[in-house]
């Protein structure tokens, strides 16, 4: 399943470089923007290291995030739009491995998009900052877990959905950039935003302890409570996908009971 | 004869105007009845602009600092270009409430395309003996009123988020920029309608596009921070006329195009000659692709 | 004599096609038709039959403007397909993408009349022609309802319906009965036959022999974009030297045997015993239809009785088996040309 996933890929390079493109475009704009708002003498290089290492680092959480929806869990409603999801249904292969399929290769190309934004990033202010690698690299494993749980769960959602499930994903997308801080610092958001919406969203604390600890800075929302946060995290990355995955089939079973799984 | 039968049926091939105007609005109809079976899609896409604003102004406070040096800032950098505004937050969200229109015209449009053929519905179009224009003139109207509904609730909603007063401009006037702004999208949108027609698997390509839109037309900045040669080309670009246009008036800065009478002369051009070369684009396509494999491959 | 409503000349459409073989790309052409020439008379249901990959389809989409051909010409309705598309399209009715071509966000009846306004029909006559669809194919129970919400063969019958919304003089209908239950398919050919004696011309492809034996006044068989064989069904089924079995099972004294072997244009009879002292006898014959009442005659007699009678006579299939050597089953796309090339042609 997975080669059959890497051999659609490859037949589309447009596609490949179209996302890539994507990327670039977006680290631009909000470069550029950033820019905007800089004072025309510009801040002293570490300063702006830093800052740029905490937009580079949340943008990378951000990918994951919006791909790991897009591709596992909207991938589901192309299946639906060309009919080859009840098909795939009817195929003895289990669906867990149906979807397990589409992760690996997701996850192989996001990591290189990744890649290739810090790069450019770094080029354009000189250098980020890369503490404590391993660690957060173990983090951000962490947080893809968790990121596809909520893949496995918003792919359920789109068999119900159906059209609805695209402006939904940019939606969420949209939402976890602003309320999980993933190209700005937590302090720059208003307090209640912060306490009634931020510190309840567990992408927030796997954003902000990623970023941190590459950066090599203490964690925002809970500055006191190291351990703490890293316990969510954890939880986040171990529950989510068993969580994620239980809603998935739910979904999928009462669609089937009502005869809509290959409802466009 | 054989010809003589087609005096039997409805058919007849010679439509009156109205006949035409009926083509135009059952199609107009047509596409609103299909998007209110959306649960929410509009007022999703109002939201969009929202969020998509709040990023740079967010963004833009952190490097700053504070608030009030982000306005400092944002006005010494806008100065630059010649227009000196400290309202980022109204500027940026102007920017992204335009740009929804732009995005929308775009995906509704230009992904109309690939989407009647992925539910084999664009060959029944093609199969009927109405005019392809008169077709696409009942789904950019359809892109209109969603893409103005999408600008307008936008901005009413941002104005309550971000405090700010999007009607202390010339409304009218920015509302004029605005339609005179519209054609010259269409004639983008069938240009790229004509691009899609022709590729499989669109959606990043579009989302590609879209990004690149929003980075030329300055929807976060003025175009003059690019470096010379990308400055030209954005300034080149319809959507940034628009957008600038737009923007300054409802801000009452001065556009970086010049006075307004320029702005309007190159609005106009754009207005008649962009849309001319988009539909030239799409009906050159439509043939080429209807010699390969025929429009409902996909 | 009237000119032929739809004529083809010397119609040719190749596709270049991408091929990857071995992790390399490259470009074939393949040739979808060769040189076509057919006349459809008005008033006629001419049947197209032919496997996968035959041509069928791109014949189709040539004739209603969906496909620019290579080379040579067609006329639909007196128009020319490439030079007057908008004429030709408002002379045709069609069913062509199956139970695709509607929107599933609209009920059925906001697709007829979408599609209503889209051929010109004006306001009031279209709402009349809705109403009188609706009652003809009986789709009061569902019209008012999402087509996304529709079984396949429902949707097969609004996609029928949108065909006839306009009250074209030509019909083209690719398949429409896949999919339908029994009852719903023989209603459709029943309506297709009105549609014929109202004085429509109607072009119909099926993989179904037994539909185009009972709807159609002509077939073309059409393989590998060529039309091996254009007749009446019966006149091509007597072109292949093939017999008929006639199978009689009951009691048969050795006199009715003797009596049938010597009926002229019976090859052979072939006796099988079965328990209980009845008999089941194949007759080989030429034509079954012209000496059914003789075998009968031949066969009465004696105390003889007859319990059960079949005559099984050459199908279409059978004409494309012999034109072919393959069955219509087999998909032309997967053969090579030179695996393909008929026996002794």
């Amino acid at each position: 399943m997975s080669k059959k996933v890497l051999v659609e890929y490859s037949r589309y390079p447009l596609n490949f470089l179209a996302i890539f493109g994507q990327v670039f475009i977006i680290i631009l704009l909000f470069v550029m923007s950033t820019f905007a708002f800089s004072a025309p003498g510009g801040g002293s290089g570490s300063d702006v290291s830093a800052f740029a290492g905490m937009m580079t680092y949340g943008f990378v959480t951000s990918m994951f995030m919006s791909f790991t929806l897009w591709e596992v869990g909207f991938s589901i409603r192309q299946e639906q739009v060309r009919g080859t999801l009840e098909s795939l249904y009817l195929s003895p292969t289990n669906q867990f491995s149906n979807l397990l399929s589409r992760i690996f290769a997701v996850l192989a190309w996001t990591a290189l998009v990744c890649v290739g934004g810090i790069a450019l990033v770094s080029g354009l202010v000189g250098g980020l900052p890369a503490t404590n690698v391993l660690r957060g690299l173990g983090i951000l494993v962490l947080s893809v877990s968790g990121f596809l749980g909520m893949g496995f769960l918003f792919a359920g959602v789109t068999i119900k959905l159906k059209e609805s499930a695209q402006l939904l994903v940019s939606g969420l997308q949209f939402f976890f950039f602003i309320f999980s801080a993933q190209f700005f610092p937590f302090s720059v958001l208003p307090a209640p935003i912060l306490d009634y919406v931020s510190r309840w969203l567990p992408v927030s604390y796997a954003v902000d302890l990623f970023r941190t600890t590459l950066v090599g800075r203490p964690p925002e929302l809970l500055p006191n409570d190291v351990v703490l946060e890293y316990v969510i995290v954890a939880l986040f990355g171990v529950l989510s996908p068993v969580l994620g995955y239980l809603g998935y089939k739910t979904i999928e079973r009462r669609a089937r009971r009502a005869g809509t799984l290959g409802e466009y | 004869m054989a010809g003589e039968t087609v005096a039997r049926g409805f058919g007849l091939g010679r439509p009156g105007r109205r006949a035409s105007i009926e083509v135009v609005w059952t199609v107009f109809k047509a596409r609103l009845r299909i998007i209110s079976r959306y649960r929410g899609a509009i007022l999703l896409e109002s939201f969009i602009p929202i969020f998509f604003a709040g990023l740079p102004i967010f963004l833009g406070i952190a490097v700053a600092g504070s608030e009030e040096q982000a306005a400092q800032n944002f006005f010494d950098n806008t100065q630059l270009a010649g227009q000196g505004t400290n309202e980022y937050r109204l500027y940026v969200l102007l920017g992204s409430s335009t740009f929804m229109v732009v995005s929308l015209m775009l995906w509704l449009i230009g992904y109309w395309v690939r989407r009647e053929q992925e539910t084999g519905t664009l060959e029944s179009l093609y199969l009927s003996p109405a005019k392809r224009l008169h077709i696409l003139t009942g789904v950019t109207s359809y892109t209109l009123v969603r893409s103005l509904s999408a600008f307008g609730i936008a901005l009413a909603i941002g104005s309550l988020v971000f405090g700010v007063n999007p009607l202390s401009g010339n409304i009218l006037a920015a509302l004029g920029f605005l339609a005179l702004g519209l054609p010259a999208l269409w004639g983008i949108s069938f240009l790229f309608g004509a691009f899609v027609m022709r590729i499989k698997e669109a959606n990043a390509v579009i989302q590609l596009v879209q990004w690149i839109l929003a980075f030329l037309m300055g929807v976060y900045f003025p175009v003059t921070m690019f470096p010379p040669v990308l400055r030209g080309f954005a300034m080149a670009f319809p959507p940034t006329l628009m957008n600038d246009a737009v923007r300054s008036t409802l801000l009452n800065i001065s556009s970086i195009y010049g006075p307004w009478y320029v702005v309007l002369a190159l609005m106009f051009m754009a207005a008649w000659i962009v849309p001319l070369l988009g539909y030239e684009a799409f009906t050159v396509m439509e043939r080429r692709i209807k010699r390969d494999q025929g429009v409902g491959q996909f | 004599m009237a000119e032929p409503i739809i004529r083809i000349e010397r119609l040719s459409k190749t596709y270049m096609s991408k091929e990857r073989k071995k992790g390399a790309k490259g470009k074939k052409a393949v040739h979808a038709l060769k040189d076509v020439s057919l006349d459809i008379e008005d008033g006629e249901v001419f049947g197209l039959l032919g496997p996968n990959g035959a041509g069928k389809t791109t014949l189709i989409k040539c004739l209603t403007t969906l496909l620019i051909p290579t080379s040579g010409r067609a006329w639909v309705n007196g128009y020319d397909v490439l030079a007057e598309e908008e004429r030709v399209r408002a002379s045709i009715g069609c069913m062509l993408m199956g139970d695709r071509g509607l929107y599933w966000k609209l009920t059925g009846r906001e697709n007829l009349d979408f599609f209503g306004a889209l051929y010109h029909v004006p306001r009031a006559p279209r709402r009349k022609r809705l109403q009188d669809l609706i009652a003809l194919l009986k789709l009061d129970d569902f019209v008012d309802r999402t087509v996304e919400t529709y079984s396949a063969g429902q949707r097969m019958i609004v996609a029928f319906a949108k065909s006839l919304i306009h009250d074209a003089p030509i019909l083209f209908l690719d398949e429409p009965t896949v999919t339908m239950d029994v009852p719903t398919a023989r209603d459709l050919r029943h309506i297709v036959k009105e549609l014929h004696a109202q004085g429509k011309t109607i072009l119909y492809t099926t993989h179904l022999m037994h539909e185009a034996e009972e709807l159609c006044n002509r077939v073309a068989i059409i393989d590998h974009g060529e039309i091996i064989a254009l007749g009446t069904p019966s006149d091509l089924k007597s072109s292949i030297a093939r017999e008929d079995v006639v199978s009689l099972e009951g009691v048969f004294s050795d006199a009715s045997i003797g009596r049938l072997r010597a009926v002229q244009g019976i090859r052979n009879v072939a006796v099988a015993t079965e328990s209980g002292g009845r008999t089941k006898l194949e007759v080989l014959c030429e034509n079954s239809r012209a000496i059914l009442p003789k075998i009968i005659e031949a066969a009465m007699g004696d105390g003889a009785t007859i319990e059960f009678i079949r005559s099984s006579e050459p199908t279409l299939e059978d004409v494309f088996i012999a034109k072919t050597g393959r069955t219509l089953s087999v998909d032309t796309r997967v053969l090579g040309e030179r695996e393909a090339r008929p026996r002794g042609r």
